[in-house]
């Protein structure tokens, strides 16, 4: 099989650090409906942290070769650095409840080498429905179509 | 499990073609052939193993991969099953759903983000 040219194992490498660092995160957005079979296409990874100023993030970031870049009045905090580009932090989800709550809407993913939790897609949808962006509507029908299919087929 | 040289000799007779033919285009030799159907069983020793243990017979652990076009089949059928129940839902939808449950959760997010930035840089 030809190595994969996107997600490589030096993107999930952070991923790693940050489960062997005990950070408290969860992938959300379309990256985490994509994981749970959505045909959705997205650019980004969103993770939503419990604490951004949680210092195990920088130690994960340090491992990996990226750094953080505080927000400024015009830019969000992002993540810099080849192997963490395809990483976007999220403040704040639409809809949702705070952090801790939404936790118990996660699941538990394998990717690659590690487990991550990733946001529900009945959360996601509610999320989405809640910001009601143009684009956030043009991917419902997606989203609940994918819903409907793990529910009656009962696949993860 | 054992290879059957004479259903072998009979599948090579139907199609045409002499046994040594046979295994030359199947990059078989002839010392190989002869030492596999001598052999008690050709499964790996763990694979007999692991059937002993369960105490059945070696198959009873085997499947065969469907075909391609099998498993598209089953997948129409999946689909129709899951519009049935969800008259609002698209055929596309669910179809491209279920053919991303077939793949592990790194790939379907692969899939995802080589289509997102592909899409970006058009």
């Amino acid at each position: 099989m030809a190595a994969p040219t996107i997600f490589t194992e030096a993107e999930q490498a952070f991923l790693r650090e940050l489960r062997l660092r005990r950070v408290e995160f969860m992938i959300v957005g379309l990256a985490a409906a994509a994981l749970q079979g959505t045909p959705a296409v997205t650019q980004d990874i969103d993770l939503w942290f419990k604490d951004l100023g949680d210092r195990r993030i920088h130690e994960a970031l340090a491992r990996v070769g990226g750094i953080y870049v505080p927000p400024t009045a015009t830019t969000p905090p992002m993540f810099a650095g080849k192997n963490v580009a395809l990483f976007d932090i999220v403040l704040t989800m639409h809809g949702l409840r705070d952090f801790g709550r939404e936790l118990r809407n996660t699941r538990v993913v394998r990717i690659g080498r590690t487990t991550v939790r990733v946001l529900s897609l009945e959360r996601i949808i509610v999320s989405k429905k809640a910001a009601n962006r143009e684009k956030d509507r043009l991917i419902l029908p997606v989203l609940e179509d994918a819903l409907a299919t793990l529910k009656t087929t009962r696949r993860k | 499990m054992r290879l059957s040289p004479d259903c072998i000799k009979r599948l090579c007779a139907r199609r045409g073609v002499s046994l040594q033919a046979f295994l030359e285009s199947a990059g078989v030799s002839r010392t190989a052939y002869y030492s596999l159907i001598r052999k008690n069983s050709i499964l790996p020793r763990s694979v007999q193993a692991m059937a002993g243990m369960l105490g059945v017979a070696p198959s009873s652990i085997l499947y065969e991969e469907p075909p391609v076009a099998g498993r598209a089949q089953a997948q129409i059928q999946e689909a129709a099953g899951v519009l049935a129940l969800n008259p609002r839902a698209t055929f596309e939808n669910v179809w491209h759903t279920l053919v991303l449950l077939d793949e592990p959760p790194i790939e379907r997010l692969r899939r995802s983000l080589l289509r997102g930035r592909t899409h970006h840089l058009h």
